[in-house]
């Protein structure tokens, strides 16, 4: 189990193309998230959601890698209101490589070591599990 | 409290280096406060406050047993913001999919 993901994608589309449904806002707004989103080092930007509970729907993003159309890097921080502290502060990059006419596209989301290492590493302990099965017994 | 307000106390409980510490003392075994203590240079005021917030958080238990209050790991509650954590990945294997059908659609 990893703290972080990484995900692998193949796209029949050049990575110029790729890149631009990556740093357009107008192409952003219609696959990820209405967003003032600009391929600018430094940028910062909101990607704006449905609130839900526990979270205020915006995402607060600053670029901070830029190479294109190869690499992309912004932070991705959210919390549950504008007066209270960041309760995710993580990292989005995404890197693009040639792949015959199409991209390969690798998206790796990291960052979580605050409270997600703290889970994995609980989860990964023996103590926890066999607690977990406990309790979860329990709970039936 | 509601799921959503759990995993929220859940993530803030966390997000103190202190507090992480005793939740990794607890994962072995439970403890009373002066135990816990020990090993931080702290009061133990301080200490009980942090142990308020876990208490409060769901993610430890306080239990009175004779003079002492011995405190022990409730793993409930991390396993819903563990799982909670589990949506990015979905989230994104959602949105990549929309990347693939929205460059489709620019052909």
């Amino acid at each position: 189990m990893k703290r972080d993901f990484r995900i692998e994608r193949r796209y029949p589309h050049p990575p110029e193309r790729v890149w631009r449904a990556l740093t357009d806002r107008d192409a952003l707004s219609k696959w990820l998230m209405e967003t003032d989103f600009e391929p600018v080092l430094g940028h910062k930007f909101q990607f704006r959601d449905k609130p839900r509970p526990g979270w205020d729907g915006i995402t607060h993003g600053e670029v901070i890698e830029l190479d294109p159309p190869r690499r992309l890097a912004y932070t991705w921080r959210g919390r549950p209101g504008p007066d209270q502290p960041f309760n995710i502060d993580t990292v989005v990059r995404w890197t693009l490589e040639p792949d015959g006419a199409g991209t390969k596209l690798v998206l790796e989301h990291t960052g979580f070591t605050g409270f997600r290492g703290v889970l994995v590493s609980f989860i990964l302990s023996t103590g926890w599990k066999k607690l977990m099965r406990t309790k979860l017994a329990d709970a039936m | 409290m509601g799921a959503a307000a759990q995993r929220d106390a859940v993530f803030r409980a966390l997000s103190d280096p202190t507090r992480r510490a005793i939740l990794d003392r607890l994962k072995r075994r439970e403890h009373g406060v002066n135990a816990l203590c020990a090993p931080f240079d702290m009061s133990q005021p301080a200490i009980s406050q942090h142990l308020r917030v876990l208490v409060d958080a769901g993610l430890v238990r306080a239990e009175k047993r004779g003079r002492e209050r011995i405190y022990t790991l409730e793993p409930h509650a991390l396993k819903l913001a563990y799982d909670w954590l589990g949506h990015f990945e979905q989230f994104w294997t959602d949105k990549l999919d929309a990347l693939g059908a929205f460059l489709d659609s620019e052909e």
